[in-house]
């Protein structure tokens, strides 16, 4: 199972907050969520590690999609 | 040049004396206005002497575009040397005071000496009048402002300090419009120390400036834009608790007196939790995207939360429900303590009990226990008495290795982002020029978007990129920075800005170069008054390097000394300062401060 995880707006232009999904082989991420994010201003992280919309998503990998904030 | 009104009021508290003086087109030029205007006022003005005493002073400081019909610029910056870091201390503040002080004519105003009976200011165009404060003095700051308001009318602007800030708690601040608050590095005390209440100032004239229908156009312009963007309407619901679910997530939110990064009940406590509770929300004269969220607190009274009270009277404490934090956070604005000082104090005391170095305990999440807390340390007493001066203070008073976890910089205590696994925001809080706070530089998104865990030189010079954007040209011009950093409001506008308020705009190399020198202006204010530094008052304090996260995602993670004291050095190198993070002669001459480099008598 790849978990996806959607912080603030970009949850709202997703229309979710999570999803799981199984991956039999691996995929952009671009191709397996089809959403259009504003790119840049998100970040992509996949297993604590800074990844982007084109990086390969592996069966098991935990992806959060999160916008640029600046902490006031 | 326009923009400036050119004018300093001067009110002295000992002899009553009412003074207004000119402002020079030079330090116009190289300071232009808020934090600039201060650090070289108190440079000039405020040497060697006791924060508490009467020869400290209190600069209110606006800019060029502060009041005007632009997005977010009524702010203005209070500024003092500070009684809990002993250094430069400033913050700034969103009021209808400092909309008030330029219309009546005056960039800033200066206040010195000592009153010796509690009064307060009432400014109203040229009108300047000391006024007894005795049936205000004690009030919580809401009560006083209303008060003030009853008298002077509605159509005022006023700063107001509480209990805090009369007993000269080291963190107090000075409040406004029963919760906008400012000056965390204890403004509120100096203004305490003066037996100044408050300050009301209403103004009834036009700024003046060079191109007033550009202006407006471009105004108008820059609201519309704002309120086009992509996380407008997500913003207005949840304005910096947005952060609550994403510093979570990262694992930076302050747990625990910032031994974790993330909360187990963070969801009873994030942006989603708020919008539930929610019933109104407030801001800023002159701002379309107000921050400030209004809930009923579990005392059914009004209470304006955002990111940073939250992060430190919830989580940092062990407190998992949003409407006690919100009394908790209520309580501090009505005292005029700050919340974020606070809620380190309350931390700090938490785990000292935990670890058995005082008593009676306090538990974590002890949600009566911190009301009471609260009171005494704004009075004072019992537990309050350990606190009262922040958590530096505190670590000396209970021992026990306390230092480690005291979470402060410079005596000043870190605001709401844990960085155990992030060493750019480390180096940021590290070198910020008030103390641990994150006005200056917010760097975690930016660090997470290239590489969290990295120490490189490009992380440095980042952190700098901010410092001098946020720390030297916001500060100064003074408007918000929150249309820029939190909605992407292009950050284009303000040199047109500039250009129609005052007849010329600004070029990056004239921003970089206004940060630098106030940089270097601070940065020696602070070496003057300490008779010297060292760099291991640029560093976080021990627990982010040697205890390790020990829940979460990250668990395990800590920051690693000697590759924080490479990018120290690279940031001293970078700005022009010696080893010891002490500015080089010919880095001050540089940047025009040949005065400054020779008061110092550093020749390296």
């Amino acid at each position: 199972m790849t978990e996806f995880k959607f912080l603030g707006y970009l949850a709202e232009i997703c229309g979710r907050k999570s999803l799981g999904i199984s991956l039999e082989n691996p995929r952009k991420l671009r191709d397996i969520l089809e959403v259009e994010f504003p790119e840049d201003r998100s970040i992509v992280v996949i297993n604590q590690r800074v990844g982007n919309f084109d990086s390969l998503i592996r069966n098991g990998d935990k992806v959060v999609i999160m916008p640029m904030i600046s902490g006031g | 040049m326009k923009g400036n009104l050119g004018k300093i009021l001067r009110v002295n508290l000992s002899d009553g004396r009412i003074s207004k003086e000119e402002i020079s087109e030079e330090m116009r030029r190289r300071f232009l206005g808020g934090r600039g205007f201060a650090a070289k006022i108190l440079w000039d003005e405020v040497r060697g002497v006791d924060p508490l005493s009467e020869e400290n002073k209190v600069v209110f400081s606006t800019g060029p575009l502060t009041g005007l019909p632009l997005p977010s610029s009524g702010k203005m910056v209070i500024a003092s040397k500070s009684p809990l870091t002993g250094g430069y201390g400033d913050g700034n503040i969103g009021s209808m005071a400092a909309v008030h002080l330029r219309r009546a004519g005056y960039d800033v105003l200066i206040v010195e000496g000592r009153s010796e009976i509690p009064c307060y200011i009432a400014i109203e165009d040229e009108e300047v009048r000391i006024l007894d404060a005795r049936d205000f003095w004690g009030k919580l700051t809401f009560d006083a402002q209303d008060k003030l308001q009853t008298k002077h009318g509605r159509n005022t602007g006023v700063l107001v300090i509480g209990p805090a800030g009369e007993n000269m708690v080291r963190f107090a601040n000075v409040i406004s419009q029963r919760g906008r608050a400012g000056g965390r590095p204890g403004m509120g005390a100096v203004m305490g120390s003066k037996n100044l209440k408050a300050v009301v100032v209403k103004g009834t004239g036009t700024i003046p400036v060079f191109d007033g229908n550009r202006l407006r156009e471009m105004g108008k312009e820059g609201y519309r834009e704002i309120k086009g963007k992509g996380n407008y309407d997500f913003w207005i619901r949840q304005g910096t608790m947005q952060a609550f679910e994403w510093c979570n997530e990262n694992s930076c939110l302050p747990t625990y007196n910032f031994r974790e990064g993330a909360f187990r009940f963070s969801k009873r406590l994030d942006g989603y939790a708020l919008e539930k509770v929610k019933v109104d929300r407030k801001g800023c004269p002159l701002c379309n995207m107000q921050c400030g969220n209004i809930i009923r607190d579990s005392e059914n009274r009004d209470s304006e939360l955002d990111y940073e009270n939250v992060g430190m009277l919830g989580p940092n404490i062990g407190i998992d429900n949003l409407r006690e934090v919100g009394v908790l956070n209520r309580m501090a604005d009505e005292y005029g303590a700050d919340t974020i000082s606070l809620g380190s104090c309350l931390g700090f005391l938490m785990e000292a009990s935990e670890r058995k170095l005082i008593d009676p305990r306090i538990e974590w999440g002890d949600f009566e226990g911190c009301k009471k807390l609260i009171e005494d340390t704004v009075k004072k007493k019992g537990l309050g008495k350990i606190v009262f001066e922040g958590v530096q203070k505190a670590s000396e008073r209970v021992g026990g290795g306390s230092r480690d976890w005291a979470m402060q910089v410079k005596g000043l205590e870190i605001s709401a982002y844990n960085c155990h696994a992030c060493p750019g925001m480390a180096l940021s809080f590290g070198t910020s020029p008030i103390g641990a706070h994150h006005k200056d530089a917010w760097v975690i998104s930016w660090e997470i978007s290239t590489d969290r865990f990295s120490y490189s030189q490009e992380k440095v010079e980042k952190v700098i990129e901010l410092q001098r954007i946020r720390g030297g040209w916001f500060e100064s011009m003074t408007t918000c920075r929150l249309p820029w950093v939190e909605v992407d409001f292009g950050l284009h506008w303000y040199p047109k800005y500039l250009e129609a308020a005052r007849g010329e705009g600004i070029s990056q190399e004239e921003i970089s170069e206004l940060g630098d020198r106030i940089y270097a202006l601070i940065r020696s204010y602070w070496i003057r008054e300490n008779g010297g530094w060292s760099r291991e008052r640029d560093y976080p304090p021990s627990r982010w390097f040697e205890e390790p996260l020990r829940q979460g995602d990250l668990k395990g993670k800590r920051l690693d000394r000697a590759r924080y004291d490479e990018m120290l050095s690279q940031y001293y190198e970078i700005r022009g300062w010696n080893e010891d993070g002490i500015p080089r002669k010919e880095s001050l001459e540089g940047l025009g401060l040949d005065d400054v480099a020779l008061d110092l008598g550093k020749d390296d």
